[in-house]
């Protein structure tokens, strides 16, 4: 498995895990008041946290095991790869943003606005990093 | 894994086992590319650009026609 792809299963591991701490603290909170929990700041510091140590931990391991390979720049087709993953990332987080906003203009919940905007980053990181997985795996084949 | 394969074919795998070394890691350094596009390419996975194409082809010392060609039958 090459570097990139490695660093993208990283950081998709890592997306998921602190996208299910943050929501589970979330939803529950929200079930406790009957209302949308307010943003804190220790949530999203250890939702933050969960993310780095992950991705320092894996990105080490991962060049760990790519010594020859993780210093080197992108080639072309890793960076067409990045490209389209890239764009299907940002066009899942534009909708998701019209949501949000709609649903704002809805309910006028500051909130829940607050959740949903930054679960829509969320989930366009995740995007990013899995399409470039799939994508990755689509181009593979057996080596020689 | 499966996957379209690109309408651009290519003899890559036959000309560097039977007139070169290169292992394909060997080749990928050469041309600047990874070891792992090499790979796509051989495997007809990844159509290359024209300069990587000619890269390969200068790298294998093989005219571009040689190494590469286009089957119409695989264009959609």
């Amino acid at each position: 498995m090459a570097f990139r792809e490695k660093t993208a299963w990283i950081m998709s591991v890592a997306l998921l895990l602190g996208g299910v701490f943050y929501f589970g603290v979330v939803i529950s909170g929200s079930q406790e008041l009957g209302a949308s929990m307010p943003p804190l700041i220790p949530v999203v510091a250890v939702y933050g946290g969960i993310l780095a140590i992950i991705a320092i931990i894996g990105h080490v391991a991962a060049a760990l095991t790519s010594l020859k390979t993780a210093n080197d720049p992108m080639d072309e087709r890793e960076r067409a790869i990045t490209a389209r993953a890239r764009s299907l990332a940002d066009s899942v987080m534009g909708i998701g943003i019209l949501i949000s906003c709609g649903l704002y203009l809805l309910s006028y919940d500051g909130n829940q606005l607050f959740h949903l905007v930054f679960g829509t980053l969320m989930v366009s990181q995740f995007l990013h990093y899995a399409a470039q997985i799939v994508l990755f795996r689509a181009q593979s084949a057996v080596a020689d | 894994m499966g996957g379209k394969k690109t309408s651009i074919t290519n003899h890559i795998k036959r000309i560097r086992l039977a007139r070169t070394e290169f292992t394909q890691a060997g080749l990928a350094e050469r041309v600047g590319a990874t070891r792992q596009t090499i790979i796509a390419i051989e495997a007809q996975k990844y159509a290359p650009s024209l300069e990587l194409a000619f890269r390969i082809a200068h790298v294998l010392g093989e005219p571009v026609e040689e190494v590469f060609q286009f089957d119409s039958s695989l264009w959609d």
